[in-house]
């Protein structure tokens, strides 16, 4: 009976030795976003998404239910309590399929959140680059980023 | 000397093995057809390209059809028989005129994928059929062949003509829909898909295409808990595809709207295509594919297979 074990067993490892055993990989963990409390994904919805091809970038835009609101309605007025996120991604071909690119590495998670000053409406931006999501403290551009983000067209989502 | 064997005839195992030979010899005739059609139009590629796809596709996917004598002998010839008639059905490169110029495309585009993952040409066939194998170097020839098609330019107005009509109709809220179009095999279009949480973005450059990938609660909350390996039941994704509109320079948007795909999962109610409900709905009146034939899942279900290993999902998530 011992022997038979251990024939079952022998077995079993050359099999196993000569399927094909690459490891199943799962996760986009390139492209993941790392938990930070200097933004949250959770409860925004997509606005947009678009490349650069001529950068190889890959971004989506989020927004919270009033941002989304404005965006479809041209972001004429600006509200308060509304919430634009705009990730970056780089882009990677996909091993899965030969004429695909997915997101690779984080490139910049950019963050405008409105809020009621006054009579008037505040526009905070913030730009956090890379993996580590460091905050750019470079500030100068912000108002062209704005303009870039405010001005996305909504995709069309039926 | 005297001996009690029998004559041969008369021997328990010859009759046997005569009766089985008589048998095979008889199973022979019982021979499906397997007839070669004319040639209506075929594939025009590069000469190089032309021989690579010829020697490996062929036999199973053209009107001619080269059997070798020892595919001509029943049982193997039901097996090369049923294997012709299958990818003739799926792909006929002697018929190649049949299909519109974005379906050739996308036919050639799937191959190429189906090669690479090794699921083309079949390794049953491939193992007799060693002529038949596409090596690394017919690969790449390949491979370089559909990328020097893919041409990036801007969008022409037609595009964003038509990009923005149905652009104002959504946004006027005119695309509503009052009855929830079905697909053939029961699957409704669900119009949630657009408030869950995006999983992942892809660029498809081989069909002009940018794509997002919508994952439900269920789906989410798998990947949260790294419980996707196999998904969990009633997890659902929406991918939804969108045509390119590149810009003078080069940001691609989306532009119309082309198409929302869902898969759902369920292990048992889809038990007998792989464990997942697919459905296809075109256009923004969620027009359901493959009308009233519910034999639209075994599209799906050939182009999936590769990833058997991955559950059947292309897309690798992003945790966030």
């Amino acid at each position: 009976m011992k022997a038979l074990y251990s024939l079952l067993a022998a077995c079993t490892l050359m099999l196993a030795a000569c399927s094909d055993n690459k490891p199943v990989e799962l996760y986009n963990n390139k492209a993941a976003l790392p938990s930070s409390p200097k933004y949250n994904l959770d409860g925004l919805k997509v606005i947009t998404s678009f490349v650069n091809k001529t950068k190889g970038t890959a971004s989506t835009l989020y927004g919270n239910d009033l941002a989304l609101k404005a965006a479809i309605e041209g972001n004429k007025i600006i509200a308060a309590k509304e919430v634009f996120t705009l990730v970056t991604w780089k882009q990677q071909d996909d091993d899965h399929w030969f004429g695909a690119k997915i997101p690779s590495d984080v490139e910049s998670v950019e963050v405008i959140k409105t809020a009621s000053s006054g009579n008037n409406v505040a526009v905070n931006y913030e730009q956090l680059e890379g993996r580590n999501l460091d905050l750019k403290t470079d500030t100068s551009g912000q108002a062209e980023r704005i303009k870039y983000i405010l001005g996305q067209k909504p995709s069309v989502l039926p | 000397m005297r001996t009690n064997r029998k004559p041969l005839y008369q021997r328990k195992a010859f009759i046997i093995i005569m009766i089985l030979f008589l048998g095979f010899v008889g199973i022979q005739f019982v021979r499906p057809d397997v007839p070669n059609p004319p040639v209506t139009g075929d594939l025009e590629v590069p000469a190089d390209v032309k021989a690579i796809v010829q020697r490996a596709c062929y036999d199973c996917h053209s009107n001619n059809t080269n059997l070798r004598w020892y595919d001509k002998i029943v049982p193997v010839y039901w097996g090369v028989a049923s294997h012709i008639k299958d990818g003739r059905a799926d792909l006929n490169f002697s018929e190649w005129n049949k299909l519109a110029p974005a379906d050739q495309k996308a036919k050639l585009w799937e191959s190429i994928n189906q090669i690479i993952s090794g699921a083309m040409p079949l390794p049953s066939y491939t193992a007799v059929h060693t002529e038949a194998k596409v090596s690394p170097a017919d690969l790449a020839v390949l491979k370089n062949y559909l990328a020097s098609m893919v041409h990036n330019k801007p969008a022409d107005t037609a595009a964003i003509n038509a990009a923005d009509k149905q652009y104002q109709h959504w946004e006027k809220n005119e695309t509503a829909i009052a009855k929830l179009p079905t697909a053939a095999n029961g699957i409704a279009y669900i119009p949630d898909y657009k408030n869950w949480q995006p999983i992942s973005t892809t660029e498809r450059f081989d069909n002009n295409t940018l794509r997002v990938i919508f994952g439900n609660d269920i789906a989410v909350k798998a990947i949260k808990e790294n419980n996707i390996h196999p998904w969990p039941n009633g997890a659902i994704f929406a991918k939804v595809a969108w045509a390119q509109l590149q810009d003078k320079d080069g940001t691609t948007h989306t532009g119309e709207f082309k198409q929302v795909e869902y898969m759902i999962k369920d292990d048992k109610k889809y038990a007998s295509t792989y464990g997942w409900g697919w459905a296809r709905f075109k256009t923004p009146k969620m027009v359901p594919y493959g009308g009233a034939n519910v034999l639209f899942t075994n599209e799906c279900m050939n182009c999936h297979k590769p990833m058997a290993a991955e559950d059947f999902v292309f897309t690798l998530p992003i945790k966030h």
